[in-house]
């Protein structure tokens, strides 16, 4: 079988507040394998973010051990993590989180500079990418110039600039209304079909579920269904 | 750290968007900068300034020459740019007496305004004491010559400098013309070639006589003294002996206020104003380095308020790829752009005061100045306002690397 993209081994997230501890994440396995449309669901406060964040290697776990592409990444350094983060997987957060300063166009360039693309090539990927995204009209628009489903349209470019296998997004569409979180949605699905490529979503809404192929239910940061959309009746009808 | 040029000048693009969106707190760290590096160049070009001031009254005095001035020698400098003691006759007789002295001309020089055609100005004015004489022994041994008319030869002619004759009053002065100083006539009888100094080509040279006259001062006096050794006499031999003579009379004259006297050598005049100068320096550096020092700390201060602001930032662009080495990267720029903004308008700031002051100077003879901006001072204070930049930057630039993601990113604005 093909060597999962991401694998999570009994992994713990405990955040110290004050005296008590507070496991976030109770020893979750899980394999995501190349290719795959994952949603990972869950009440509020469940760990969801948590667990995202390890997978995305933005945060490491207090105990456990996390596989990107087979390496064990408390093994890598700080900057080689980077290194691999930045090429590996793209981010799309619920809040959008471009850089105030730069313009549309300059945000989807800036993954790729730290990867260390060329200038041109960077700026040709770039453009491609807003135009396919129907940002072709606002390339030189500042953050704030924008509106909220063009904003995350542009953050959906900047996690495809490098063209990386993973793409995470935290409620990516929680911002937006229905109709502008259904285009997201698209462009992710999109991205998934035509490059085939590994997507993790992070939702509450059900309908967004939909698009996906494996659903992860997690309670209490615990995984407690992980179910094939095969499944989907029987999930439909809980 | 391999990182390429490419990435840099990315780096510094958008260090300079981060100073852009921060206008008005950078350009208010970046005055503490202009300030300590303002203070650095005006003070620097001025003691430069000073320097060459007074390497060309040296080189006008040539060797074979002693001077001898009322004063101790510590405040040989206060004494020559603001005046004092004067030297009485029995000073000059002693110094006449003293062996390997061969002639003493008395010297005294002060400001004044003269009047040419309808104009006035300031100048100064200068007598020699004796005369006839004083005026062979500066045309030998100080090279004096005449660009134009003759030697002064009656009561009511004098001299005067290029630079007076040329520059000081608008329309240019002919040998033969009258001049009149402080409601007196005189002929001016010719003008010197340029003597190699601002200043001494500023003056209106004339006989003691006519200058105490003028002045008031009484006969006999002079401010300084010229010694003329005799022929292979040692400068050092003659000082001595100058020294001796000069304590003879004060010894005799114990009692009244006699002040002290300084006898210098053109070696030693070099040494003095050397050592002054090197002091006047370190002083300033001192000051500039404590202005320089605050700017520093707003510089650090505004870098930690930046890097709190945009700790989301920083998640983001970690969260994106960017390793450590480029977060530090971009906020040394930040912070070594704002130093080197703060150089250069210190650096302007600076130059427009040694500018104003070399034109003050221009139109005030008697205030002479001239300032020296070199560009091994320009190219100091932008590297220096940079590394200052960086230096300053350095804490709040790492701890921006040292951010974790997630928790930059999570962090409330
Ligand atoms: N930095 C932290 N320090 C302390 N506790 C935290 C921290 N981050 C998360 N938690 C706690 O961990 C638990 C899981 O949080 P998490 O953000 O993963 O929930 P979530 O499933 O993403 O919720 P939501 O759907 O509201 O975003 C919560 O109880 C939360 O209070
Ligand atoms: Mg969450």
């Amino acid at each position: 079988m093909e060597k999962p993209i991401i694998k999570l081994e009994n992994v713990w997230k405990t955040y110290k507040l004050g005296k008590v501890d507070l496991n976030a994440i109770k020893g979750i396995d899980l394999e995501v394998f190349p290719g795959s449309f994952v949603t990972i669901m869950g009440a509020s406060g469940s760990g969801k973010s948590t667990l995202l964040n390890i997978i995305g290697c933005l945060d490491t776990p207090t105990k456990g051990k996390v596989f990107l592409k087979n390496k064990d990444i408390s093994m890598l350094s700080e900057n080689q993590l980077s290194q691999l983060r930045g090429k590996t997987i793209g981010f799309i957060f619920q809040e959008f989180n471009l850089l105030p300063n730069l313009n549309a166009l300059e945000n989807v360039m800036l993954p790729m500079v730290f990867q260390g693309v060329p200038l041109e090539e960077r700026k040709k990927r770039a453009k491609q990418l807003l135009i396919s995204m129907h940002l072709g009209e606002r390339i030189f628009h500042q953050p704030a110039e924008l509106s909220g489903g063009e904003r995350q349209r542009v953050a959906a470019a900047r996690a495809f600039a490098n063209n990386p296998e993973l793409v995470i997004a935290d409620e990516p569409t929680g911002n937006l209304d229905s109709t502008t979180g259904k285009k997201i949605m698209e462009v992710l699905t999109n991205f998934h079909k035509e490059r085939g490529k590994t997507i993790i979503v992070v939702t509450h809404d059900p309908n967004i579920a939909s698009y996906t192929e494996e659903i992860i239910n997690i309670k209490d940061g615990e995984i407690i269904a992980n179910h094939k959309q095969a499944d989907k009746v029987l999930w439909n009808k809980q | 750290m391999e990182q390429t040029i490419e990435q840099t000048k990315e780096y510094f693009y958008i260090a300079l968007r981060n100073i852009r969106t921060r206008r008005l707190r950078s350009s208010l760290t970046v005055l503490g900068i202009v300030i300590g590096v303002f203070l650095i160049i005006s003070l620097l070009s001025l003691s430069e300034g000073l320097k060459t001031t007074i390497n060309q009254q040296l080189q006008a005095m040539g060797g074979e020459m002693v001077i001898v001035m009322p004063g101790g020698e510590e405040d040989i400098l206060t004494s020559m740019m603001f005046g004092g003691a004067k030297l009485e006759k029995q000073d000059i007789e002693a110094i006449k007496k003293a062996k390997g002295v061969d002639k003493v001309l008395g010297y005294s020089y002060t400001g004044t305004i003269a009047r040419y055609k309808d104009e006035s100005k300031q100048i100064a004015m200068c007598g020699y004491d004796p005369w006839k004489e004083g005026l062979d022994i500066l045309s030998i041994f100080q090279g004096w010559s005449l660009a134009e008319g003759r030697w002064p030869s009656k009561q009511n002619q004098i001299l005067i400098g290029q630079y007076i004759a040329n520059e000081i009053f608008s329309k240019k002065i002919k040998a033969g013309s009258e001049m009149v100083i402080k409601g007196k006539k005189f002929e001016v009888a010719g003008i010197l070639n340029s003597l190699g100094s601002r200043q001494d080509d500023s003056m209106v040279y004339m006989d003691m006589k006519i200058y105490q006259d003028l002045t008031g001062e009484k006969r006999g006096t002079a401010a300084y003294a010229i010694v003329k050794l005799e022929q292979g006499a040692d400068e050092n031999a003659v000082k001595t002996e100058i020294e001796a003579s000069l304590e003879k009379t004060r010894k005799r004259r114990a009692g009244t206020d006699v002040a002290d006297f300084s006898v210098i050598t053109s070696e030693k005049m070099g040494e003095l104003v050397g050592t002054i100068l090197g002091i006047i320096q370190i002083v300033i550096i001192g000051f500039a380095s404590i202005a320089i020092l605050v700017g520093g700390i707003g510089i650090t201060n505004s870098m930690f308020t930046s890097v709190r602001e945009r700790t989301k930032e920083i998640g983001i662009m970690k969260a994106i790829g960017a390793k450590n080495s480029a977060i530090l990267s971009i906020f040394l720029i930040e912070a070594g752009i704002v130093g080197i903004f703060g150089g250069v308008g210190g650096l302007l700031l600076g130059s427009i005061l040694a500018k104003a002051i070399d034109y003050y100077s221009q139109i005030n003879p008697t205030f002479y100045f001239t300032t020296t901006i070199s560009p091994w001072m320009i190219i100091f204070a932008l590297i220096f306002s940079f590394s200052i930049g960086c230096l300053a930057g350095f804490f709040p630039a790492r701890a921006a690397a040292k951010l974790k993601p997630v928790e930059a990113l999570r962090r409330y604005e």
